[in-house]
Formats: structure tokens, C-alpha cells, sequence
């Protein structure tokens, strides 16, 4: 059953839409059942407007969409945007650097690929198991709970944007801060992974009323 | 037994609402009747010849003789058959010693919960159905039932077919039930049943005409399309055998949109059907604010580019979104807060 959430200008008939290239280029008997059966679904069905932030191009990537929303203020995209790609080629240049720099044998296992550290570091920072307030007698309980893939992507977001805005000096950039943080996470270092790693020990203490969880 | 004083208001009993009025087939027969007359007079009254006097007539001949200003046309002037003015009611349930016919009547909702005992009772049929198949060790056929084509009705289209007012819970559970009976491989018996309660949707959504390409001067190819998005408003050329470039308002992209993420919109359709560097485009736009004139000039894009491409492609374009008008826009303010959603700020005191 579709559930509207509040209530948006789409009737609740339409579908999401299907932005990459490779998807529509598969021939028909590549294609499994419940393919077919979408595919059958999406040719009878209206489908909603591609958003401004989705294109088909290969620069865009839905988790720095959402990276940059989460790091934006007050609808200020185009300063978010360029906080991003300052990022990115901080985190670059820094990489490079290091490149340079490194002895023969260990120029191959530097990574300068900066949408594959931003993508290693965030998921090095997901947590696992989460913890959820239940009140039961009275009393507040934290009981661990899983997470699901959503929630923990989210978590790992915001904790890098709140670390790179409050732990800083006042003159350093954000762009700066957060190459820094995130070439930390990639190595399993560094503030983001240490709060990820006090979580789990919280969820490990409080083993005793994973019982509580009743879903 | 005292006799008080009182009035006749108050000797009548608290009679609680007994809803809308309910017509008697008498009545609803004389208003056929008298309706039936009065046309036979308003075409007298024409001079047009009473036999062969249609609803629009009737129509175009009270629009003449009643001529009203009225914006809303329900609140004009009308001449309409009684089963169309007078809605479809159930005629009385009980009879003249105040028995019901019905034997789930007192439950309020007779038909919802008749409709849900008699799906129920198709559905252990086919159950039954199935266990005889199984002792007879034949294996149970499942053909799979087209899910794209059909549709189960709406709540409104149930409720006209009961009679009845339905609650959204009542609506889901049965079209629960109905998805239970489908499920089970032995119910092509009931499919007269179940058509009942499916509609054909059609296959291809409004088939939009391809407009065929216009040739200019020179003979190049080049076609036209609008869009809009919130408030923009957009019109762009194609033109074939082009080099890439793009001119908004008589200025280039680059001047006239300085952020990535614009220009990244207007180049969308072009790379997403892999035509980058094919195709010149030329296009005015006014209204709305900058991202709003990146979408209207996107879809206007790629409505300008179905006359350049198979079909196939087009139906591509419509799933990855590129063809659809968002319907997005702002939301109005609402008196009692301070926008559309933020209310003031509540103060204990």
C-alpha cells in the first residue's frame, strides 16, 4: 500500500525516474522476472520529473548530492556546491602530494581517485548497530537496535559535517577541515571513527537489554 | 397522569438526523414523468417537434430562455433527466413492519461487509478447489495475470458501486482480500469475479503526437518545444547538424548561467541521448528564478528533440524523467502561521 508522505503535487500512481544511460542500453534477455515485470509496470505507469540535482552525466553522484544538501545553509546550494569541489581538489592535491613524495614501491597504494576516498572514508564511518531510547517501567533504556543503510549513511554524514564545523579553529576553512577529516576516515583514524567506535562500545555495554527491542 | 402545560415543540422527541432525504420510487417515477412533459412543452415552445427533441436542445433552449452570468455552471439554470439530478440513493431497507431485508443490516454497512463474506467465500472455494487438485495429484496451473494492464477500482469508484461510504482502512482491507484471492494459482475460476473489480488501464500513456521536423531556409532541420517549471516559462529551437552551442536570450550559457549545476540541467537531454555535439539550440526564456529557467529550457530541450528521435528513444526519455512537467511549486501561505508550514512561535503564556 502506498503511504503519502503528507501529501506531495505527484498522485501516488507516479514512478521515479530511471536517469542512467546503461540501464536503457541492456538487451531484453539480459533482463530477470521482476525487471521484466518493472520494466512492464514503468510503460503503463506516469513517471515524475527527473529533479534539478539528478542529471545523466558521469560527474554526478547521488552521495555528494547528498553530501552537499546536508552541507548546505539556508538553501545556498551554489556555496555548498563550491565547498565540495574545493574539497575534492584539496583532497587531490594533498594525494598528489603524497604521490610525489613516496618512495617507488608505494606510489601504487596511494589512492588519488577523490570520489573513491570520499566514498571509502564515509563508509569506513558507517556504524552498525545503533542505539534507540525505550522507556519500559518507567525507566529510559538505550537498547541496541540494527540500522538500516539509509539511517547509517545519514549517520556517517552528519558526524563528518558536525566534526568539520565545530572541532576547528576559527580560520580554517571547510574545505580544508573536511579533506583533512576525510582522508583520516579513509585511513581509520581521526575524530569521525573514534565516535563510530565509542557507539559500538556503548551498544556492546548495553547488550544486556537488546531484549527489549520488540522489532 | 399529569397534564402539564406544554408545548408541542417539546412534546416531540429528541429525532436524531436521518441523514440525506431519501426518495420513494413514486416520487422518483412522477419526476421522470413531469420531466418527460416539460420537455414535450420547451419544444413546443421552440417550435421544434417534441419527438425528436434531445438533452442538447434542451440544453441550447434553457441557456436562451434563462440566460445567467453565473461562473459556477452547476449553480445555472438546468433541465437534466432525474436519475442525473437526483443521486443514486438506496431506496428504503426495511419493510412495512420495520424488518429489514437485509440480514447484515444493523452492522451499517450491509453491502461493504456482504461484498467482503461473498470474496471470502470465493476465496475458500478456490482454496477448496486447490486441495482437490493436489489429492488428484494434478500440479495447480498459475497463469501469471498481467499486473501492468489492470487496476483494481478506487475507493470512490467502490463506494458508487455499494451505495455506501467506505473508510480508507475498509478500502485497503478489501483490496487485501482481492490481492489474497489472485495470489492463489487456482483462481482462474473466479476471474469473472474478479473482473468486476479491475479496470483496464490503458498501455501507452497519451499518445503524444511527434511533431514531424520543420526545414528552414537552408535547409537545415530543426524543431520547436515549450516548457515550464514554477514560474518560467521557456520556447528552444534545435538545430540539426549543429556544433554544441547554446544561446539563451541572446547571450551564451556560460555568460548567462554562471553555476555548473544549470548548465549541467540544459546539457542533460542532449548527453543522456548521446547527441552532444549534434545539435545547436537557440532559446528565449523568461520568468521564475535560475533554476527554474534550467528546467523549463531542460524540458523544453527535450520535447524539441522527440522529432529527432525513434520511438524507443522517446519512451526512454519519458522513464528517466526528462519529459514530465513538474508540477512543483510554491506553497501558499495559510493565515494563523507565518508560511506555509512554520507556525508562530507558541508562547506558554
Amino acid at each position: 500500500r502506498i503511504m503519502p508522505v503528507r501529501w506531495s503535487r505527484y498522485s501516488p500512481s507516479y514512478l521515479e525516474p530511471e536517469v542512467k544511460k546503461e540501464s536503457y542500453q541492456k538487451p531484453l534477455e539480459e533482463l530477470t522476472e521482476e525487471e521484466r515485470e518493472q520494466m512492464e509496470l514503468k510503460a503503463v505507469r506516469p513517471i515524475k520529473a527527473a529533479p534539478p540535482t539528478l542529471s545523466s552525466s558521469v560527474f554526478s553522484d547521488p552521495m555528494i548530492s547528498k553530501f552537499t544538501n546536508m552541507m548546505m545553509k539556508s538553501g545556498n546550494k551554489v556555496l555548498a556546491r563550491s565547498l565540495m569541489s574545493q574539497t575534492l581538489e584539496a583532497i587531490k592535491r594533498k594525494q598528489l602530494e603524497k604521490y610525489h613524495k613516496a618512495p617507488e614501491n608505494e606510489k601504487e597504494t596511494i589512492e588519488c581517485n577523490p570520489y573513491v576516498i570520499f566514498h571509502q572514508a564515509l563508509k569506513n564511518c558507517q556504524p552498525i548497530i545503533g542505539l534507540s531510547n525505550i522507556t519500559k517501567g518507567g525507566k529510559t533504556y538505550q537498547v541496541p537496535v540494527p540500522l538500516t543503510d539509509n539511517r547509517k549513511r545519514f549517520l556517517a554524514m552528519k558526524w563528518m559535517i558536525t566534526e568539520c564545523r565545530e572541532n576547528k579553529h576559527r580560520r580554517t576553512m571547510m574545505p580544508e577541515k573536511l579533506s583533512q577529516e576525510l582522508l583520516l576516515a579513509f585511513n581509520n583514524e581521526g575524530p569521525v571513527i573514534k565516535r563510530k567506535h565509542v557507539l559500538h562500545k556503548m551498544a556492546e555495554a548495553n547488550r544486556a537489554y537488546a531484549h527489549f527491542r520488540w522489532w | 397522569l399529569r397534564l402539564i402545560c406544554t408545548t408541542t415543540a417539546v412534546q416531540k422527541k429528541n429525532v436524531g438526523a436521518s441523514g440525506p432525504e431519501k426518495y420513494t420510487e413514486a416520487f422518483i417515477k412522477k419526476q421522470i414523468e413531469e420531466f418527460n412533459l416539460g420537455k414535450r412543452h420547451l419544444a413546443n415552445m421552440m417550435g421544434e417537434d417534441p419527438e425528436t427533441f434531445t438533452q442538447e436542445d434542451i440544453d441550447r433552449a434553457i441557456a436562451y430562455l434563462f440566460p445567467s452570468g453565473l461562473f459556477d455552471k452547476q449553480a445555472r439554470p438546468m433541465m437534466k433527466h432525474p436519475t442525473e439530478i437526483f443521486p443514486e440513493q438506496r431506496k428504503i431497507q426495511w419493510g412495512e413492519d420495520g424488518r429489514p431485508f437485509h440480514f447484515l443490516f444493523y452492522t451499517g454497512k450491509q453491502s461493504y461487509y456482504s461484498l467482503m463474506h461473498e470474496t471470502y467465500e470465493k476465496l475458500l472455494n478456490v482454496q477448496k478447489h486447490q486441495d482437490q487438485m493436489i489429492a488428484q495429484d494434478l500440479p495447480p496451473q498459475k497463469e501469471k495475470r498481467n499486473l501492468a494492464g489492470s487496476r483494481w477500482l478506487t475507493k470512490i469508484e467502490l463506494e458508487e458501486m455499494l451505495l455506501e461510504k467506505l473508510s480508507d482502512d475498509d478500502y485497503s482491507r478489501f483490496i487485501k482480500l482481492l490481492e489474497k484471492l489472485v495470489a492463489l494459482p487456482c483462481a482462474d475460476t473466479e476471474e469473472d469475479y474478479i473482473r468486476k473489480f479491475s479496470k483496464e488501464v490503458p498501455m501507452q500513456l497519451q499518445k503524444v503526437v511527434v511533431e514531424p521536423l520543420q526545414y528552414d531556409e537552408q535547409g537545415v532541420a530543426f524543431s520547436t518545444g515549450e516548457g515550464k517549471r514554477k514560474t518560467a516559462r521557456a520556447t528552444a529551437v534545435v538545430y540539426d547538424n549543429g556544433t554544441g552551442k547554446i544561446t539563451v536570450n541572446g547571450t551564451d550559457i556560460l555568460h548567462y548561467f554562471p553555476v555548473l549545476q544549470d548548465r549541467e540541467q540544459l546539457m542533460f537531454p542532449f548527453q543522456f541521448l548521446g547527441r552532444i555535439g549534434k545539435h545547436d539550440m537557440v532559446c528565449t526564456v523568461s520568468g521564475g528564478g535560475r533554476s527554474a529557467q534550467a528546467g523549463a529550457i531542460r524540458l523544453a530541450s527535450a520535447k524539441a528533440l522527440r522529432s529527432f528521435v525513434t520511438e524507443k528513444e522517446v519512451e526512454f526519455m519519458r522513464q528517466a524523467g526528462l519529459l514530465t512537467v513538474d508540477p512543483r511549486v510554491k506553497e501558499r501561505k495559510k493565515p494563523g502561521q507565518e508560511g506555509s508550514r512554520r507556525k508562530f512561535t507558541w508562547k506558554k503564556r
